[in-house]
């Protein structure tokens, strides 16, 4: 366990360094920096120089990516170039947002899907398939609707339209239920399209185990349809579930991004764009750094859990 | 008045079962009226070919058929009481506390994710009303009873961390553990080795003998049905085709598919001479309502009745009823079609020439935790032109890594391999073996390609010719996979081979996918094939009585060494080595009369793990004459070029 824990960390910390690399150097191929986005058509070309310098842009492109590295080391956020405001203090305030519709989401998914698509595999088993078919067209359109524009008709109808959420206005953290509206309708969007993946993997996850020779021992032992479904397919179909779960998060936080866009909510994903619009290579550096942790993070977990699930495994 | 009731013995009573399948291609009446009875403490045994409606039979019984199966009339009575008629609730009373089940595969018939301890104590608990600790008394008791060591230990394993033959033990203790009066045993030792079959058999018989509990064991190898049962029913396209006593099936088979059954078996006394008699063609499509007799097309003595009106079960002596409208089947003498091709050439005679020969060698693996697995240790064997080399041990035993290291699929550790001309592969099921989407033709063909021989036109005539060498349409070409039966699939995989015009052949387990019938059809075309085209053989099996019919001479393997090497017929007369010995013992032969007067005493344990062999003999541990001598000093083969080796201290 020890070992198979210290592996895998330096896995992680591999596939972190291969991000931030990654993002360091392709950020710097984009036309214009910070210094240029800041100033616009305004300032001269000297003037621009000078602006560059105490922005540190000046110096080679590896002082920057080993000073980068080395403040990471040591849990340096740094501050944003252009603002010049610690991005640790931006970061305090943006992630429990991005978190909180995260993990609404993933909570929000999880507990329709996972019932919904149980229920239909059970029927498409017992040869009824209505509830199959209506899960799997359903699923389809969903996936054919981008988030994007799932975002904005929502947002047209029961925000402008029938007013029932509040489409814009401060985060109130003292405020539960307004906090509640004001994050419905981000974390619907969301769960939409996670709904009808998760959904459709735990349909066929366990129409799958139910055809399994342990479960007709099972109906050989005795066993009610309702034990026999739960104790034994749906504990197996758990396997292949828990797995997609953990791959899905990183479609959600990309997913984050789009919807705090639209419903203009100060969490990372607002961050992030406002960084890049600025050419704010620390913060957009630092941002995307912390993406990849929480994925690396969230998919240990998975297969902590896995494991934990199934016996098998070895660790 | 002494008035006395009389005593009522029948336990399960079936009235004209039927059982449908609601397909997207029709509806398949897998179960066709079947009518019979199973009184308390007896075994019957009910045989049949896949496709025959045993399983979905025995399925129905019980309403475990899922769906599109589903049970369209008729009645089973259980004591009297209907049970087709009972709510899942009620029935969920009866299924494991009065009929207990045991299943085919043990590798996947019991929960992946869960300790035996839970599987086996909950449904005791609920069964006979005891507590927790009660009930893990109990299954602790009976996971003991059969056979497992350290009971108390391993009830906490889950079932990954056993072998195939001790998790069928756990299903049989599962089974037995709530007291059933009725155990329906589903092809319960066909995923094992004969020796573990011989195990698990005694284990079933005994302890069902032992709780007066009656047993319906469907099976399609008519030596266990010998070994075993009190009556037999024989099914055929979904109907009971003969019903009786095993000695009268045997002894007087009436109808003409049990008499044909019983002439497919290679038999102890068979000239390698004599061809295997074979049923010709299929079972029909179920899907298509059967006019008639369903054996009439592969029946010799079909005539106009058959064609019209289907036999029913009528009596034919006391207890045993067929279904056929002549009253003893075939002709006695006219059995079956014996089919002989016509020879074109002279046969094959053996020289004596050496084709394959295989040199001190040894193949280990190294696992992922750094462990050696020693497969093959220091393997002597030469294969002879038109010869046939059987190979024989249990699974594990390195029979199989040594036909990959032949055909070079892996490298040698050490030691030599010389082949005079090309090997080629049959593999045991053809079907994963074919790209399913490409034609026969194509898959025929395909070793001419990849070693870019002939044109196309010139190929297609190859295919056309190896197609019609083994009893094929050549209008197969255009088929594909999913449209040939296995024994067709089978033929294909044999044309494959030949190709390449190899000098030998590896064929591992190349029948035991098949049905009896078919397999009698694959044997007769290679033994054909080697007489005609001088081809040699490598044929791995561990079905005994196939390889001893087919083999010139035979390799008996253990733990990756040969323990005895000689000609087919010697070793199986006069077999020096135990494990040889016990192994042809282990083989139920399909004769009730001998299978009776033998007393079997099955080979115990299972096979040693291969990371760390002994230091002496490797059969020791289960050798039943072993001494202090075996267990220090490895007994080796003698000269390599004797007929007949034996690798034992004590052998003479």
């Amino acid at each position: 366990m020890a070992e198979y824990t210290a592996k895998k960390l330096a896995q992680m910390l591999v596939t972190v360094l291969g991000v931030v690399t990654l993002v360091f150097f392709t950020l710097r191929l984009i036309p214009g920096d910070a210094a240029s986005a800041m100033a616009g058509d305004t300032l001269s070309g000297e003037a621009l120089q000078v602006l560059r310098e105490q922005m540190g842009l000046d110096e080679p492109l590896l002082t920057q990516y080993l000073g980068f590295l080395r403040n990471l080391a040591v849990v340096d956020l740094g501050e944003t170039i252009t603002t010049r405001i610690p991005i640790a203090e931006l970061l305090l305030r943006a992630l429990p947002i991005t978190l909180s519709i995260a993990l609404a989401t993933i909570v929000v998914s999880v507990a329709l899907s996972i019932p919904l698509g149980t229920l239909a595999a059970y029927m498409a088993h017992k040869g009824r398939n209505w509830l199959d078919n209506g899960l799997t067209g359903a699923a389809m359109i969903i996936d054919l609707m981008p988030s994007f524009w799932t975002a904005l008709v929502l947002l047209l109808v029961f925000s402008l339209g029938l007013g029932w959420f509040p489409a814009s206005g401060q985060l109130n953290w003292s405020d539960p239920w307004a906090l509640v509206l004001r994050l419905a309708l981000p974390v619907i969007v969301l769960s939409l399209s996670q709904v009808a993946t998760l959904a459709r993997i735990t349909r066929t996850a366990v129409l799958e185990v139910l055809n399994e020779d342990y479960v007709r021992t099972a109906r050989s032992l005795g066993w009610s349809e309702l034990r026999v479904l739960f104790r034994h397919a749906l504990k197996n179909a758990a396997l292949p579930i828990a797995t997609v779960v953990g791959l899905s998060f990183g479609n959600l936080l990309g997913g984050t991004v789009i919807v705090e866009f639209i419903f203009t909510i100060p969490g990372v994903g607002n961050l992030l764009i406002a960084g890049i619009n600025s050419r704010d290579y620390q913060l957009v550096q630092t941002l995307i750094v912390l993406y990849a942790l929480l994925f690396v993070v969230i998919n240990f977990a998975t297969d902590l859990i896995y494991k934990t699930l199934d016996p098998r495994v070895q660790f | 008045m002494n008035y006395q009731a009389p005593v009522k013995t029948t336990l399960l009573e079936v009235r004209d079962l039927r059982t449908e399948f609601h397909t997207a291609s029709g509806t398949v009446t897998a179960v066709d009226g079947v009518s019979f009875a199973i009184e308390r403490g007896e075994r019957v045994a009910v045989v049949g070919e896949s496709g025959s409606g045993k399983s979905a039979m025995a399925m129905s019984i019980l309403r475990l058929l899922t769906h599109p199966g589903k049970v369209a009339g008729g009645e089973v009575l259980l004591d009297g009481r209907d049970i087709t008629k009972l709510s899942e609730g009620q029935l969920n009373a009866i299924r494991g506390r009065l009929v207990g089940t045991v299943f085919q595969d043990p590798m996947s018939s019991l929960d992946p994710v869960m300790r035996i301890s839970k599987q086996m104590i909950e449904p005791i608990m609920r069964n006979l009303r005891l507590n927790r600790e009660q009930a893990r008394a109990e299954a602790i008791k009976w996971l003991g009873k059969v056979g497992i060591p350290e009971p108390e230990r391993r009830i906490e394993a889950y079932p990954f961390e056993m072998s195939g033959g001790m998790r069928q033990r756990v299903m049989i203790a599962m089974a037995l553990s709530c007291r059933p009066q009725l155990v329906i045993a589903d092809e319960p030792t066909t995923a094992l080795d004969v020796t573990i079959q011989a195990q698990i058999v005694e284990v079933l018989k005994n302890l069902t003998a032992e709780a007066g509990a009656a047993m319906m064991f469907i099976t399609h190898d008519l030596g266990l049905v010998a070994r075993f049962a009190h009556k037999v029913a024989v099914m055929y396209a979904g109907r009971i085709v003969e019903f009786g006593r095993v000695e009268d099936i045997f002894a007087n088979p009436s109808h003409p598919y049990t008499q044909s059954l019983l002439g497919t078996i290679p038999s102890t006394s068979m000239l390698k001479s004599d061809r295997l008699p074979q049923i010709p063609g299929l079972p029909p499509d179920m899907r298509y309502p059967i006019v008639g007799c369903a054996f009439k097309e592969r029946c010799a003595a079909a005539h106009d009745r058959c064609l019209r009106e289907a036999p029913r079960l009528t009596d034919r002596g006391i207890d045993h009823r067929a279904a056929c409208w002549s009253q003893h089947g075939l002709e006695h003498g006219a059995t079956l079609k014996v089919e002989r091709p016509e020879r074109t050439n002279k046969p094959f005679e053996p020289d004596g020439s050496v084709v394959v020969e295989l040199n001190a060698l040894w193949k280990q693996f190294e696992t992922s935790r750094k462990m050696v697995v020693k497969a093959v240790n220091g393997v002597n064997l030469r294969v002879h032109k038109g010869e046939t080399l059987g190979i024989v041990g249990e699974s594990g035993c390195g029979k199989s890594t040594v036909a990959r290291l032949l055909l070079g699929l892996e490298k040698p550790t050490s030691g030599d391999i010389f082949i005079s001309g090309r090997a080629q592969m049959v593999f045991q099921d053809p079907a994963s073996s074919f790209n399913p989407k490409m034609t026969i033709g194509d898959i025929v063909a395909e070793p001419l390609v990849v070693r870019a021989q002939g044109n196309k036109a010139e190929r297609l005539e190859a295919v056309r010719r190896l197609i019609s060498q083994v009893g094929l349409d050549p209008a197969f070409a255009e088929r594909y996979p999913h449209q040939l039966s296995g024994g067709q699939r089978q033929r294909v995989a044999v044309a494959r081979a030949l190709a390449l015009n190899p000098s030998v052949v590896v064929a591992d387990e190349p029948t035991s996918a098949l049905d009896v019938s078919v397999r009698a059809q694959i044997i007769n075309l290679l033994v054909d094939l080697k007489q005609e085209l001088g081809i040699s053989f490598v044929f791995i099996s561990h079905d005994l009585l196939t390889v001893r019919y087919i083999s010139d001479r035979i390799a008996v393997m253990y733990l990756g060494e040969v323990v005895e090497y000689g000609a087919a017929e010697e070793v199986f007369a006069d077999p020096r080595h135990p494990y040889t010995k016990a192994l042809i013992d282990a083989v139920p032969v399909p004769d009730p009369a001998i299978e009776s007067r033998r007393t079997t005493t099955p080979l115990q344990g299972e096979l040693p793990s291969p990371l760390n062999l002994p230091k002496g003999c490797a059969f020791a541990s289960r050798c039943p004459m072993a001494t202090d001598r075996c267990r220090a000093e490895k007994p080796s083969l003698p000269n390599h070029d004797l007929s007949r080796q034996v690798a034992c201290h004590y052998a003479h």
